[in-house]
């Protein structure tokens, strides 16, 4: 790493466009976003800057920190899900023939073209009670149950007596399966760039000293790409936090997540400074965290530096 | 095959492990079964509830679709953003991850976090402030504005919550390079520019990529954000389903869908046969 | 264009002030220059071809977008209006609108259809005297039912709201609004009564009542009836109208306590870039012929007596679009709460969704 005074006039090339824009289309309106969460609502389309704690302060209110804790959850659950299901895919895409690669590529974002909106209708219609699931699953059921009596044991009842279908929406499992399919992408594509045309060396030299392909993924493959991991790991997780129609869709209404409440707040219920709180205080926490982070490496580079 | 293949696989033959490929099967299953759902329904002879239940083979609504001017209109709005704003993104972004990448500079923790926040702003609450900040500065198009200008508002709103996500995964692409390639083409007499375009760009090529998908596939997808910036004469595709799906989902959405679908893939396979793509090694 | 406000209020006061004279007095300059109405409305809820047949009447082009519901609407405008003429929030969203200073009053007297409106649609609770707004449609909400696997008629909303006998087959609309107030009919209370003994009952039965609730459905009431997977949806008519087209199974009822009845109307926001033109347009779907056209292509109850006059009996009298005077005395318009009232709505809202 060079210092920026070294080579100022590269450095500000490029630092000066992103940071531009940031300041003028993010940080100038999340200021009045800031302004909102410190007032009062005076009127139905005014809010008085009092500097008033009172909305951050609402967000204590058990309801509130009920749906925080499950938000948390499900957002946890799926993003490991995610991570499971994602590093294996990434891998095969990585490490697939050169002409295969931009085809297994499609493959996994094309699904994501399609509105999301009609993606999840589709997946109502596969996940409900009644749904291509439960309708593959109750067939499966007939075909063991005729099988059963076949060979006599069809007056035990070994599978129940009758088929039943395995509910999805409306429970935490339809949830956790929405946020996985809608949030994969975020997940496969880090990776595979951190993956792609890694340098085979590594693995090679531990193969050659006799590791396991296991051992060799485990000790040298994902800590070369713990890097790729880790922004799939927030790249998919944030947004789950923030999601709101699969938790009303897939959810029915009965698992919500914080970001229903927030997106009430700025709609029907017309409160938006106690929307702008909430919203507000994922932004610190990352704040915190991402500094603390990078305090850390600055003080290990130093170090290195230093010693 | 499996004769064939050495008793022991290779480092990084992944792709070839029996294991991993099932998992990927099991996950494009996944992946298509609303995908293919949605497919069949497209040809469903009812009225309400596309996706609902089965009432007889129709390709009518292929027609219908076909004839929307308002479901193309939408299409085309919402490609022309999704490309415009993935091109900045992936620009933007490209140049946030050198810079935090190469260089060392006052207050960095803080830009590195002001550079990931637009990701843990919920979508609502961007919206609401971009909206609020183009009316109160009056930056929004006049009305009236020529096609694809009057698109203006919009694509500042996508670019400002995608690029992040470009930088990010440009950034964790970056990690993995060897800075010793770079020293060792400047001793040999590079300049600035030969190495950045010679041996940097080539080595966030997968990063490029990987993060302009991420960036289209926000933006075509993008309901909230677009909704509270967009002014007039402005309907996307997923305004228009929203809207649409408050009265009637018609198989027509479907059929679009799928319509999209297929001109994707030979939209792909067509710019394939143009361009090599990642590395040929194979 | 009109600015949001951050807190001054003296500002908003003075603008709201010159947007009324705008409306009036438009400096030549300004006059729609483009000769064109952003019109704001709901997907297909407009005729096929009325917005043509306007252009060649008028030589007025019409830009038609689209919004998905009336709380989005509010907040982007609340936001600022970025240049529509025309939009077309429910009843109680227009009262919002009008408190909010965010509609321009009307001219009566570019409006000479208005003639065409029955009488009993010219003086509503929201819109005294129909300074803000035009009646466009208006409908009810009641439940939608399978026939085959209810026991006579499921006319009321106990049915949904307390009792067992359809456990885990209940959809309940989304919003929570419209799914208090049906609590309030239940109880016998008026709907617009949001006093705090209400609100904690309608809640605490809710709750009580929430895991024999399949769904809160967001606009899907109909889908989870056609599939089979609900009995009983709270639902808007219109949408109901639509499944009952596809499966004779299906019926819909406004229960005995009364439901709401809701109206879509047209009105002008403040910052309108061509006022004039938007007036034009209102006048033309008062018309009764276009009216007509609207009314029979989109299959809603009109408020425009001219336009029924036109249309057949298959659409006038069918008891889903039109309900009885029976049902309509029963049944009540939703008023603007207020803001303080919302936010205990939203608390109340929230605690019944994270319940359980």
């Amino acid at each position: 790493m060079e210092s920026a005074r070294k080579n100022l006039r590269v450095f500000l090339a490029f630092f000066t466009p992103s940071f531009g824009w940031l300041v003028l289309f993010f940080v100038a309106p999340l200021l009045i976003i800031f302004l909102y969460s410190v007032g009062e609502t005076v009127s139905l389309t005014e809010v008085k800057t009092t500097w008033t704690l009172q909305n951050y302060i609402r967000i204590l209110e058990p309801e509130i920190l009920t749906l925080l804790w499950r938000s948390l959850w499900l957002a946890l659950i799926s993003t490991a899900v995610c991570l499971v299901v994602g590093y294996p895919v990434a891998l095969v895409i990585a490490t697939a023939p050169g002409r295969w690669k931009p085809w297994l590529l499609l493959i996994v974002i094309l699904p994501f073209w399609t509105n999301l909106l009609i993606r999840t209708y589709a997946l109502l219609n596969i996940l409900g009670t009644r749904g291509r699931v439960n309708e593959l699953l109750e067939w499966l059921w007939i075909q063991a149950d005729g099988f059963l009596t076949l060979i006599g044991l069809g007056a035990y009842n070994l599978i129940g007596e009758e088929f039943e279908p395995i509910v999805f929406l409306g429970r935490w499992s339809g949830v956790i399966i929405g946020l996985v399919y809608v949030h994969l992408p975020f997940t496969v594509l880090p990776i595979y760039a951190a993956l792609e045309r890694l340098d085979r060396s590594y693995l090679e030299a531990s193969l050659d000293l006799g590791a396991s392909q296991w051992r060799t993924f485990r000790s040298v493959l994902l800590p070369l790409t713990m890097a790729g991991v880790a922004t799939a790991a927030i790249i998919t997780f944030i947004p789950m936090l923030g999601s709101y129609l699969t938790p009303a869709l897939l959810g029915r209404g009965q698992v919500d997540m914080i970001a229903n409440v927030i997106e009430r707040q700025f709609k029907g219920a017309n409160d938006w400074p106690f929307g702008a709180a909430m919203s507000l205080l994922l932004l610190y926490v990352t704040f915190i965290i991402l500094a603390i982070q990078a305090f850390a490496a600055m003080r290990k580079t130093r170090g290195a530096a230093d010693g | 095959m499996a004769k064939v293949r050495k008793s022991r696989p290779g480092p990084f033959d992944y792709a070839r492990k029996r294991s991993l490929q099932i998992v990927f099967l099991l996950t494009t299953i996944f992946l298509y079964a609303p995908i293919l759902v949605l497919i069949i329904f497209s040809f469903n002879n009812s009225r309400r509830g596309g996706n609902v239940i089965w009432r007889g083979f129709t390709t009518d609504y292929y027609v219908k679709a076909a004839n929307n001017a308002s479901l193309m209109e939408a299409f085309a709005n919402s490609i022309t953003i999704a490309v415009i704003s993935t091109i900045f993104s992936v620009i933007l972004g490209a140049i946030t991850a050198v810079t935090l990448w190469r260089f060392r500079f006052p207050l960095k923790p803080g830009y590195e976090g002001l550079v990931a926040l637009p990701i843990v702003v919920p979508e609502i609450c961007l919206g609401v402030a971009i909206a609020i900040f183009f009316s109160y500065f009056n930056l929004y198009m006049p009305p009236g504005t020529p096609w694809p200008f009057n698109l203006t508002n919009i694509i500042v709103a996508h670019i400002t919550f995608s690029f992040p996500f470009a930088a990010m995964v440009i950034r964790t692409r970056l990690t993995t390079f060897n800075r010793e390639m770079e020293e060792a083409a400047k001793d040999l007499g590079a300049t600035e520019f030969q190495v950045f375009r010679d041996i940097l760009l080539p080595h966030m090529k997968p990063g490029l990529i990987a993060g302009g998908l991420l960036a289209f596939t926000l933006s075509l997808d993008d309901f909230v954000i677009t909704f509270f910036t967009s002014g007039p004469d402005t309907v996307t595709f997923p305004v228009k389903v929203y809207s649409m799906v408050r009265f009637s989902v018609t198989p027509e959405i479907n059929a679009a869908s799928t319509v999209l679908i297929l001109i994707t893939l030979i939209l792909t396979a067509v710019a394939m046969r143009f361009q090599t793509f990642g590395d040929e090694r194979t | 264009m009109k600015r949001p406000n951050l807190s001054l209020s003296r500002r908003a006061a003075l603008q709201g002030i010159g947007a009324v004279g705008l409306s009036f007095s438009l400096p030549k300059s300004l006059k729609a220059q483009s000769g064109t109405v952003n019109f704001y409305n709901w997907d297909t809820y407009i005729g096929e071809t009325t917005l043509a047949d306007f252009t060649a009447a008028t030589g007025i082009n019409v830009q038609y977008d689209l919004f998905a519901d009336n709380e989005e609407l509010f907040a982007k405008f609340r936001g600022g209006n970025p240049g529509y003429d025309l939009i077309v929030p429910t009843n109680d969203f227009v009262e919002r609108f009008i408190v909010a200073d965010l509609l321009q009053p009307l001219d009566h007297s570019r409006i000479p259809n208005i003639a065409n409106v029955e009488p009993g649609f010219m003086n509503p609770a929201h819109d005294p005297g129909r300074q803000y707004s035009m009646p466009y449609m208006w409908g009810t909400i009641g439940i939608g039912y399978r026939k085959s696997e209810v026991s006579g008629t499921p006319d009321s909303w106990a049915h949904l709201y307390t009792s067992d006998e359809y456990a885990n087959k209940i959809a309940l609309l989304g919003e929570p609004t419209t799914v208090l107030q049906m609590a309030f009919k239940l109880m016998g209370k008026s709907l617009n009564d949001w006093s705090d003994e209400n609100l904690a009952a309608a809640e605490e039965m809710i709750i009580a009542q929430k895991s024999k609730i399949t769904a809160f459905a967001p606009d899907n009431g109909q889908d989870l009836l056609l599939a089979g997977e609900v009995d009983l949806a709270q639902e808007w008519n219109g949408d109901i109208l639509q499944a009952m087209d596809e499966d004779d199974d299906i019926g819909y009822v406004v229960p005995q306590e009364g439901g709401l009845l809701w109206e879509d109307d047209l009105c002008i926001p403040v910052g309108a870039p061509n006022p004039e033109g938007a007036h034009e347009l209102i006048n033309y779907i008062l018309d009764a012929e276009a009216g007509a056209a609207i009314a029979d292509y989109i299959y809603y109850a009109t408020p425009n007596k001219a336009a029924r006059e036109l249309l057949s009996a298959d659409y006038n009298e069918n008891p889903a679009i039109f309900p009885s005077q029976a049902t309509i005395d029963k049944s009540e318009v939703s008023l603007f709460p207020g803001q303080e009232v919302l936010a205990k709505i939203d608390a109340a809202w929230t605690r019944i969704r994270a319940a359980g």
